[in-house]
């Protein structure tokens, strides 16, 4: 089990139990100006956020720029989450991603693209051992989920999420015909949904 | 179920679709319970691969993060509406209160933003010149003039439809980089049009706005102020209009239009 759930939080995990307090609640509290509360999810939720934007936008001064836009955009939005659309974390990587790519869409953005990213989690740093090993399952969950993908889709979809390109510039780049990409995005999406579980 | 279209579903979900693509797509969606529920799903699927990616931001980020929010007041939630307008037969009913980003916020998302886009098309006489223009719809640029115009704390007629719960925004680019935006609020009855670096229009024309109504007719909606950068309320009844256009016409306007427009935009 993850520390929080990417899926159906909120009525998922009970009070008082590993977490006292679910991202729901504090996104709850920050739609009221609960800086407190808005600090304690920025601690929970960073190392997600700013990491997926980091691997997306490579350029760590962007990334960080794009980072602070994106929990701006939360602390704005947080009496806009419904939890019936999907789980609290889910819908802040969303707009994390939204973000980070509409970032490296821009013309300036691209001369800086490829400038020096080695690998995207080496600087991850964890405050407690226990905190490293439910890390390390949960990659590792992802990891094998991701291993049931033919090469060809996992590919395709690295190159989406990940590098934020779009399916006709991935079809370009793999040298496939117009529309094979996009269908092996959603095959694999659809195949790394059901080998987890993720239910929304 | 368009099969074609609904394949976009995992390519949305990832933000690896084009602006045109994804703007088609959210109209899709907007009908589509299969795709709104497909999307959700890959939404939360794809959040997963960010496990991979955790790094520890750089500790300046949180000062910088807890600073802003210092001074930014969250949004309001979003409240069903008191007042039951009743604007087209053939809306469906919205129990949704809009979408959670709906206010003009510069990450429009996703599912959300077309549930409330209406089912409606342009016109055939309107489609056809959709296509003679190749509009581009594209839903992000914009923003920044948005910002400005929503940080103003007076709330005139701009600012609500801008602020509205229902609000639908399209943009265009123009080839020299130019944007108009525009943003219709059914609930309100009003469409505002945000243009941000338009060029001046030739010697002696004016940029003239119109709506047109489900029947086919254009309708003016008045004449644009000069000026690049304009927040400019489209006069008449935008609620029962399917769509908006600009056309260049004489000083002073025109009763009809006299050129094909420069932009278009559709309210469905």
């Amino acid at each position: 089990m993850s520390r929080f759930s990417v899926v159906p939080s909120g009525d998922g995990s009970p009070e008082g139990t590993a977490r006292p307090v679910t991202l729901e609640q504090l996104l709850r509290r920050s739609a009221t100006g609960d800086e407190t509360a808005f600090a304690e999810l920025y601690d929970a939720v960073s190392p997600r956020l700013f990491g997926l934007v980091r691997r997306v936008v490579r350029d760590p001064a962007q990334s960080e720029e794009v980072a602070q836009e994106v929990f701006l955009e939360i602390w704005r939005h947080s009496a806009r989450f419904d939890p019936g659309k999907g789980g609290a974390l889910s819908w802040m990587l969303t707009i994390a991603h939204r973000k980070a790519v509409d970032r490296v869409r821009s013309a300036e953005a691209a001369r800086h693209r490829d400038e020096g990213y080695g690998s995207s989690n080496q600087d991850v740093t964890h405050d407690s051992t226990a905190e490293a090993v439910v890390e390390r399952l949960d990659a590792e969950r992802v990891h094998r989920a991701l291993d049931t993908l033919t090469p060809a889709q996992r590919q395709a979809l690295e190159l989406a999420y990940l590098s934020g390109y779009t399916h006709t510039e991935v079809a370009t780049m793999l040298d496939l015909p117009l529309g094979t990409a996009k269908t092996r995005i959603r095959d694999g999406l659809i195949r790394l949904r059901d080998t987890l579980g993720v239910t929304r | 179920m368009n099969d074609d279209i609904h394949a976009l579903s995992g390519a949305y979900a990832v933000d690896a679709l084009d602006d045109a693509e994804r703007a088609r797509f959210e109209r899709h969606l907007a009908g589509c319970t299969a795709c709104q529920a497909e999307v959700e799903s890959l939404f939360a699927a794809a959040s997963e691969l960010s496990v991979l990616t955790e790094a520890t931001p750089p500790a300046s980020l949180r000062a910088k993060v807890l600073g802003d929010i210092a001074t930014v007041r969250p949004l309001p939630p979003l409240t069903a509406p008191t007042d039951q307008s009743r604007d087209q037969a053939g809306d469906q009913p919205s129990d949704q209160p809009g979408d959670q980003l709906g206010d003009g916020a510069d990450a429009p998302p996703v599912e959300q933003l077309a549930d409330r886009r209406r089912a409606r098309g342009l016109s055939r006489g309107w489609r056809g010149l959709v296509a003679a223009a190749t509009v581009a719809v594209l839903a992000i640029s914009g923003f920044v003039v948005w910002r400005q115009v929503n940080a103003d704390p007076a709330r005139t007629i701009a600012e609500q439809v801008l602020a509205a719960g229902d609000a639908t925004r399209t943009s265009k680019t123009f080839a020299d980089g130019s944007t108009a935006t525009m943003v219709r609020s059914g609930s309100l009855h009003k469409a505002v049009i945000i243009t941000s670096g338009m060029a001046q229009p030739p010697g002696g024309k004016v940029y003239q706005l119109w709506l047109q109504d489900p029947t086919g007719h254009m309708a003016s909606a008045g004449v644009m102020p000069p000026g690049p950068d304009q927040v400019v309320v489209l006069e008449g009844d935008a609620s029962k209009a399917t769509g908006a256009g600009i056309t260049i016409e004489p000083a002073g306007g025109s009763g009809q239009p006299t050129s094909d427009p420069i932009a278009l935009f559709s309210f469905a």
